[in-house]
């Protein structure tokens, strides 16, 4: 038998609990990149249940492992809101709509993600130079929130329609969360839940904003909106 | 009962052979899978053997304008095909003599240097859907090709090494090695990477009569008798090879043979072959859950493989994840 061949020590493993965690904040980024590509609205806003599911699945780690029973609460709210009712009231909405596919890519899809990849790899690198060490949640969990937050204002940026511009503000909130998350766990729960309430006054400002656009132009697009009118 | 045991070099023509042999039946097993999951009857498990026999017994007839390059395309496809499995690890979970001349790099220089002999073959012979098939298996290989760059780049920094071996040897040591998310990015994107080049659905119908869908099935269609046998025994084998990679390397590197022992190497055959089956049933639902992608649609397929493969990077890079 030939020995096993090596060069250098490989870097060190995480454990299965911090591995873990990270693997959920990764599908925190993925489902942002999903949601960028997905061309109809609908999978988009259930692509934020699922993103906003992740975030809370991550609450719920840190609260256990880190022994902070406020941020049972968090994840009680953060799924009964992020995950039931904002999807909830904005797939009514565009139900009521009736309009399955905005034709709002700016870009192609592929150039599109290849451009989000940059970005996230920008923010991981930036982030990465920061000397913050986390005691709740591995440390490139931070990076991974900050990679959330760029390609969010991608999505908004990119896809000119009113649904696609809701869902890159609440995934924006996602991020933020996620980073709370990681460097400040202990956060009073009141500060928490005034970002909560802060996300229900923006579904709010949303749901008006797709209803009146809809019933100006009839679409969901946001195209129209540079029309002059005389 | 003593056990016996093999020397290395006969467990290296074991794995070899063991991808010869059981590569017509793990594609008919799929088709079958597949005919019952559409609600046909479908073909008989051991149908491709049958073709093959059949195959081998027709007449090669050449196209007009057809030289040797023909004729040697196929041959040095499956000579190739016959190559790779002495590099991964098919039926032991230690490394075999000639199984450190390449890397996993070294392993794709051989499998596209296969890919590309069918494809000069289709060319020379001046159909116009074999020249489209081999132009558009080539254009895609290189779309490819950077996710699977990545993917390497991931093992190379998980291990250290960029052996197929040493990187199952890691994701057998310890579940912390399996769950961290740039193990599991890799493993994922190399499954999208499988699904890209066993022509899957996707990507392309493997089924498909249509020739304006075609991409690798396209290739072949100049080829007859005995050529046609090895490019279809010789595609068998490949999809084999990329289930090993798959599986023993990243996703279920488990029950491999330890030792040496006749038994154990024996055993891990029928182990082999039921994960090779479980994978290729998650393949028949795919294949039979989704849509083929419209073809210049397939760059957003591609572009999905490669961000899962650079997040994987990154990852590792900047937070040992």
């Amino acid at each position: 038998m030939v020995p096993l061949l090596a060069a250098t020590a490989p870097p060190p493993v995480p454990s299965s609990f911090s591995g873990g965690a990270e693997a959920i904040a990764v599908l925190v980024l993925l489902s942002e990149f999903a949601m960028l590509r997905a061309p109809l609205s609908r999978s988009q806003v259930r692509l934020y249940a699922f993103q906003s599911l992740a975030v809370t699945a991550l609450a719920f780690f840190v609260a256990a492992t880190q022994h902070v029973p406020e941020l049972y609460a968090l994840a009680g709210f953060s799924f009964l809101l992020k995950v039931v009712f904002v999807p909830g009231i904005v797939l009514r909405l565009l139900k009521d709509a009736r309009v399955d596919l905005v034709a709002s890519n700016r870009l192609g899809v592929a150039t599109m993600v290849l451009l989000a990849i940059a970005l996230s790899a920008f923010a991981f690198f930036v982030v990465g130079r920061l000397p913050v060490r986390s005691h709740s949640l591995p440390t490139p969990a931070l990076g991974l929130a900050a990679a959330v937050i760029l390609v969010a204002f991608l999505l908004v940026m990119l896809r000119s329609d009113v649904v696609s511009q809701a869902v890159g503000f609440f995934s924006l909130e996602n991020g933020v969360s996620v980073a709370s998350l990681v460097v400040a766990a202990g956060l009073p729960l009141i500060v928490e839940v005034a970002f909560l309430f802060d996300l229900l006054v923006a579904v709010v400002v949303f749901g008006v904003l797709m209803r009146v656009h809809h019933g100006r132009t009839q679409s969901l697009s946001t195209d129209v909106l540079d029309r002059l009118k005389g | 009962m003593a056990a016996v045991d093999l020397a290395p070099a006969e467990i290296q023509a074991l794995q070899v052979l063991t991808i010869v042999v059981f590569a017509p039946f793990v594609s008919g097993g799929i088709s079958h899978l597949e005919a019952r999951l559409q609600g046909r009857r479908g073909p008989r498990i051991l149908q491709p053997y049958y073709d093959l026999a059949k195959l081998f017994r027709k007449e090669t007839l050449l196209p007009n304008d057809a030289g040797w390059v023909f004729v040697v395309g196929p041959v040095l496809a499956f000579v190739c095909y016959l190559v790779v499995p002495m590099l991964i690890p098919v039926l032991t979970d230690y490394p075999l003599p000639l199984g450190y001349m390449g890397d996993i790099l070294g392993g794709g220089f051989i499998l596209g240097l296969a890919g590309c002999s069918v494809a000069v073959a289709a060319a020379e012979t001046g159909g116009p859907y074999a020249q489209l098939g081999s132009s558009r298996a080539m254009t895609f290989g290189a779309l490819i090709e950077p996710s699977i760059l990545f993917v390497t780049f991931t093992v190379a920094l998980i291990t250290a090494t960029d052996l197929p071996y040493a990187e199952a040897a890691v994701a057998r040591a310890s579940l912390s090695q399996v769950v961290r998310p740039a193990h599991l990015l890799a493993a994922l994107a190399f499954f999208l990477v499988v699904l890209n080049d066993t022509g899957r659905i996707p990507v392309e119908t493997h089924s498909g009569t249509l020739e304006f869908g075609m991409i690798d099935e396209a290739r072949t269609l100049e080829h007859s008798g005995p050529l046609l046998a090895l490019l279809q025994w010789g595609s068998a084998m490949k999809q084999l090879i990329l289930y090993v990679i798959l599986l023993n390397v990243f996703v279920a590197p488990w029950g491999l043979a330890g030792t040496t022992s006749l038994g154990a190497v024996l055993l891990a055959i029928p182990v082999f072959l039921a994960k090779a089956f479980a994978v290729g049933a998650v393949f028949a639902v795919i294949d039979n859950s989704f849509s083929k992608l419209r073809l210049f649609k397939i760059t957003e397929f591609m572009a999905a493989a490669f961000l899962l493969a650079i997040l994987a990077v990154l990852v590792l890079y900047l937070g040992s994840g």
